[in-house]
């Protein structure tokens, strides 16, 4: 299909494509570009604009310099937190939604689809309504202001997802497959390892994108549920926001920001291409 | 059998006046700790509360505060949380009428002995003092203050306009945004367009014009003030402040407005005192503008009051009683409250400390002095912008009319007042 | 047709061995399951509950009937919140799946830098919402961003203020939102279309079907269970859009960009008024089910029709 010549269709996609690139980057080229300035000269000029001198320091301040409230000690412990709640909390409910999704999918039991509406429902329930039952459930069961308690809400939270997006990776195995393991004497467990689990890596790849991504940019949950040091990166990041009596602390927040986003960004531009593949496969059909 | 009560009362009395010595000896022997919870996370507010906590240590204390970045929700999110956890803590940050309102869900501790002891309320503003002791007893203690409505000028702005004069009244105020228009200053009102910035260009207007009507419609909700000649003049000056500003301000901070306001492209600014603090700390100089008392009708300095405050919250542990005990004598001292309004650029609660000293700006005396002066003449009035006139629902409801009355310039000072005793009729 | 892979426990003589010797499976089927649907229904119905009390700033027991729903039905800021939610989520959802399918496509013209231009319209879905909406509070603001940067290269009677209209703000988190999300459309549809059978291309082909033609007649029709999923996804993206609109517009100018999620969250936190917040939540939950029960019945019925073919 690749054609040879140079058509003015074909300049006519690059320049879409080009254009539309610069539109999604924009906000990042703002942020970039503030993170060189210093605050007082975004302060004195405007919130967009070149760097008139390199601040370099803005880096050095927002890992390890600026203060949180009595320790200087930058975003570099906060980041460690919220490596701390969202790796495991990642892992976990990718697992559990992984095997529950192959519950759901290949071994039918009765109220199964009802089971799989309510957890579809639970993609919709806002996040503001759900802090107060977890204050509620984290109290009786003693895990408020821990990080284990924060890894407990995000891996119960994220099983809706993952479920569902492994259910429907999972309906398109075909069940003769299963079948014949199950002539052979295999069981539950057997079949989902030595069958399915190598089958799954699209899909997986696709929940542990979105699962670390939205864990570990989570903020209601991260202050209200931690306290002092634990907190996590975006709770630093607003800390920078919030001063009264200050200048907004954009330069060295802007900073911030680019570090603290830089594993999910990763994430992602490593990931992309899975993801897409993953994608389709578990798409709801 | 009265006998025996009275042995027993007798037995239980020989023995607390035996256990007595040994008991204070226990408490003096604790480490005294405190358990903070704030919103103070960074910058002039975060190095205050830092400052604090160090003085905290210094007399031996344990100090844990445990900030929560982010608005005031978020914070009593915290709060709240901890609460319904059965683990307060030992002293949090809480302001204005919520500090009644939350002392409802959850024991607090009475701190009268140690008020009377550091003769504090007589250094209080009585308007001030009154939310802090919401059943009658000293519960919270405020810790520094701000007027919400200094009234800013640019120097640059008022030589184009060529006066000199600081303006007093409203009257001055609106005569002043018309000569600093026609002098070539695109828009004389340099505010920004946030809920509370919003806010405060109301509570400005109307305490100006009338303190008494302001108490009675804002703080007393007095159904015939919200309606009264006064509000709906207040409306018609919020209206005027509007048209002087900059529309692509939109909701933005005011301090993205604070170059062109020091390079008159913009003339007046009526923001809260911190706004000091910002333009220093954004390096302009104090040359360039100058600090007045918000606009007053009668002449008389208004005062807007904005107190941040610690609420104390019972807990047993006799190391965190001991370190409250230490926490509210540390912010009722004198030199603590000095030390702490110089980091922050607010003035201090009582009104006995000497502002005179190298510490101090020119805008700190000033607002100490119209602080004094208002409170002589019964002029100094809670801000309903910053929570402290109502309780956070009634507030936000309140808001929700002045924030849409700002930005949509076909709303009639009518419909805004008819709007406003709605409002506070469905927040009721 | 799965009917050889049914678990469910039929009444049998050796049941219970059997029950202990499934123990663990049905333990890993069942433990995760309940706790992801258990605290869903659970949480649901605890909200309803809080909404009939008369609680302020901590749940409290009592009963106030439909005082907090009347009460949060007559404020101008849920009126407005319901009709920037149809006018928000109609307008979103259908931007980014034009937008999403029109990156897809280019995307899928072969052409060189793919991984790098993937990776561009995928990265706003890294980034949190707070932070993207701040910086589109600048660029999007007149005096900030976009419009001065043309009126500085010397357009000045170019206008873009949305930000501070009124009427138009809502539009604004239309733009931040479709381009935060529109990625995600970007990258099933391209899932789709590079599944689409090459057979099928080739005959459109040598019929002589134009790409225009192909485009409409062949692959597009192919990509309908994709955008299906895109639409609930997006939807569920518009129901809860929550910190984007605090940073962008926080509900304003005035109160023109309020959204439920935002005045649930207002009312439960910020005015401390958990009954009236509660209330807000259930509205918002039952638009929810009058968007998604259509759909859980259009399902139903297809899913009948292939059983039955």
């Amino acid at each position: 299909m690749r054609k040879l010549s140079f058509e003015p269709s074909r300049v006519l996609i690059y320049l879409v494509v080009s254009l539309l690139a610069a539109a999604y980057l924009a906000p990042l080229v703002v942020v970039v570009l503030n993170s060189f300035r210093s605050n007082q000269e975004i302060a004195q000029a405007s919130m967009i604009g070149w760097p008139k001198q390199w601040a370099w320091s803005n880096y050095a301040a927002a890992w390890s310099g600026f203060c949180v409230a009595e320790t200087c000690t930058g975003i570099r412990p906060y980041m460690l937190n919220s490596a701390l709640v969202t790796i495991p909390a990642t892992i976990i409910s990718t697992m559990l939604g992984a095997v529950a999704g192959y519950a759901v999918s290949l071994w039918r039991f009765r109220g199964d689809s009802w089971i799989y509406g309510i957890v579809t429902l639970g993609l919709f329930l806002p996040q503001q309504m759900r802090l107060l039952p977890w204050t509620v459930v984290l109290r009786d069961i003693g895990l408020i202001n821990t990080l284990t308690g924060l890894v407990l809400v995000h891996t119960i939270q994220g099983l809706s997802f993952t479920t569902l997006f492994c259910r429907n990776y999972y309906a398109a195995v075909p069940h003769e497959l299963i079948r014949a393991a199950r002539i052979d004497g295999a069981g539950f467990f057997r079949i989902f390892w030595r069958i399915i689990l190598p089958l799954s890596s699209p899909i997986l790849i696709v929940t542990v994108i979105w699962q670390f991504t939205h864990i570990w940019n989570e903020f209601l949950y991260g202050v209200t549920f931690t306290t002092g040091q634990q907190q996590p990166v975006t709770a630093a990041l607003i800390a920078l926001s919030a001063a009264i009596a200050d200048i907004p602390q954009h330069g060295v927040q802007s900073a911030a920001v680019l570090i603290a986003a830089l594993p999910t960004l990763l994430v992602y531009f490593f990931g992309g291409r899975y993801f897409v593949r993953g994608l389709t496969a578990g798409a709801v059909k | 059998m009265p006998m025996t009560i009275t042995r027993r009362r007798l037995l239980a009395g020989s023995a607390t006046a035996l256990a007595l010595p040994a008991l204070v000896r226990a408490q003096s022997g604790v480490k005294p700790r405190l358990t903070v919870i704030s919103q103070w996370s960074a910058g002039s507010d975060g190095a205050a509360i830092t400052a604090l906590g160090k003085k905290f240590e210094e007399k031996g204390g344990i100090w844990q505060h445990s900030p929560v970045p982010g608005f005031t929700t978020e914070m009593m999110n915290k709060l709240r949380a901890q609460i319904m956890a059965g683990d307060p803590p030992a002293c949090s940050q809480l302001k204005g009428p919520e500090i009644a309102a939350w002392s409802k869900i959850a024991p607090t501790v009475d701190l009268d002995n140690l008020v009377a002891a550091a003769g504090y309320e007589k250094v209080v503003a009585p308007d001030l003092a009154r939310l802090h002791k919401p059943g009658g007893n000293w519960i919270s203690l405020p810790l520094q203050i701000y007027s919400t409505n200094m009234l800013f000028l640019s120097k640059r702005a008022m030589d184009k306009a060529k006066a000199d004069k600081i303006p007093v009244t409203w009257a001055d105020f609106n005569d002043l945004a018309d000569k600093m228009k026609a002098g070539g200053v695109a828009y004389p009102v340099a505010n920004g367009g946030t809920r509370p910035d919003d806010g405060q260009k109301f509570e400005a207007a109307l305490a100006g014009i009338s303190p008494a009507a302001y108490r009675a419609a804002i703080v007393n909700l007095d159904e015939k003030a919200l309606k009264g000649a006064e509000v709906k003049a207040a409306f018609v000056q919020v209206r005027k402040i509007a048209d002087w500003m900059d529309p692509n301000v939109g909701a933005q901070h005011f301090s993205t407005n604070l170059k062109r306001f020091i390079e008159a492209d913009m003339g007046m600014m009526i923001q809260g005192g911190w706004a000091q603090g910002v333009l220093r700390n954004a390096g302009f100089k104090f040359e360039d503008f100058i600090i007045a008392p918000g606009p007053s009708d009668n002449g008389k300095p208004v005062f807007l009051l904005n107190a941040d405050a610690f609420i104390f919250w019972k807990r047993n542990e006799p190391d965190l009683q001991a370190g409250q005990t230490l926490m509210a004598q540390l912010v009722m001292d004198p030199a603590i409250q000095t030390m702490y309004s110089q980091i922050t650029g607010s003035i201090p609660v009582r009104s006995d400390v000497d502002l005179s000293g190298a510490g101090w700006s020119d805008g700190q005396r000033r607002t100490a002095a119209a602080l004094k002066d208002a409170v002589a003449s019964d002029q100094a009035v809670l801000s309903l912008a910053h929570n402290m006139a109502q309780e956070n629902g009634m507030t936000a409801a309140m808001i929700d009319v002045i924030t849409e009355y700002v930005k949509n310039k076909a709303m009639t000072p009518e419909q805004g007042v008819a709007r406003l005793s709605d409002a506070v009729e469905g927040a009721r | 047709m799965t009917g050889e892979l049914s678990v469910a426990m039929q009444p049998g003589r050796s049941a219970i061995s059997g029950l202990l010797r499934r123990l663990p499976e049905q333990l890993m089927i069942w433990v995760p399951l309940l706790l992801a649907a258990g605290h869903i229904v659970s949480f649901a119905l605890w909200t309803i509950w809080i909404s009939f009390t008369p609680s302020t700033l901590v749940p409290v027991s009592g009963w106030v009937g439909l005082r907090n729903y009347t009460a949060v039905l007559a404020t101008r800021n849920w009126q407005i919140a319901f009709n920037n939610l149809l006018l928000f989520g109609s307008t979103f959802v259908l931007l980014s799946l034009v937008t999403g399918l029109l990156l897809a496509i280019l995307l899928d013209q072969r052409i060189r830098g793919e991984n790098v231009l993937r990776s561009i319209f995928l990265y706003p879905l890294a980034v949190s919402f707070v932070v993207t909406g701040t910086v589109w509070s600048w660029l999007l603001n007149p005096g900030l961003g976009i419009e001065k940067l043309v009126h500085d290269l010397g357009w000045i009677s170019f206008r873009f203020d949305w930000l501070i209209d009124r009427d138009m703000a809502i539009w604004t988190i239309v733009i931040a939102a479709v381009w935060q999300s529109s990625g995600f459309a970007m990258a099933l549809f391209l899932a789709g279309l590079r599944s689409v059978d090459n057979e099928l291309i080739k005959a459109a082909q040598i019929d002589g079907a134009g790409p225009v033609r192909m485009y409409r007649r062949v692959i597009l029709p192919t990509l309908w269970p994709i955008t299906i999923t895109v639409v609930v996804i997006q939807l569920q993206f518009a129901i809860s859009t929550f910190d984007l609109v605090r940073a962008l517009t926080n509900g304003g100018p005035g109160i023109a960009t309020q959204l439920p999620a935002l005045v649930v969250y207002d009312l439960m936190f910020q005015r401390g008024l958990l009954g009236r917040g509660a209330a807000a939540a259930v509205l918002m939950l039952l638009i929810l089910l009058a968007v998604l029960l259509p759909y859980a019945a259009w399902r139903f019925v297809k899913r009948r029709q292939a059983g039955h073919a």
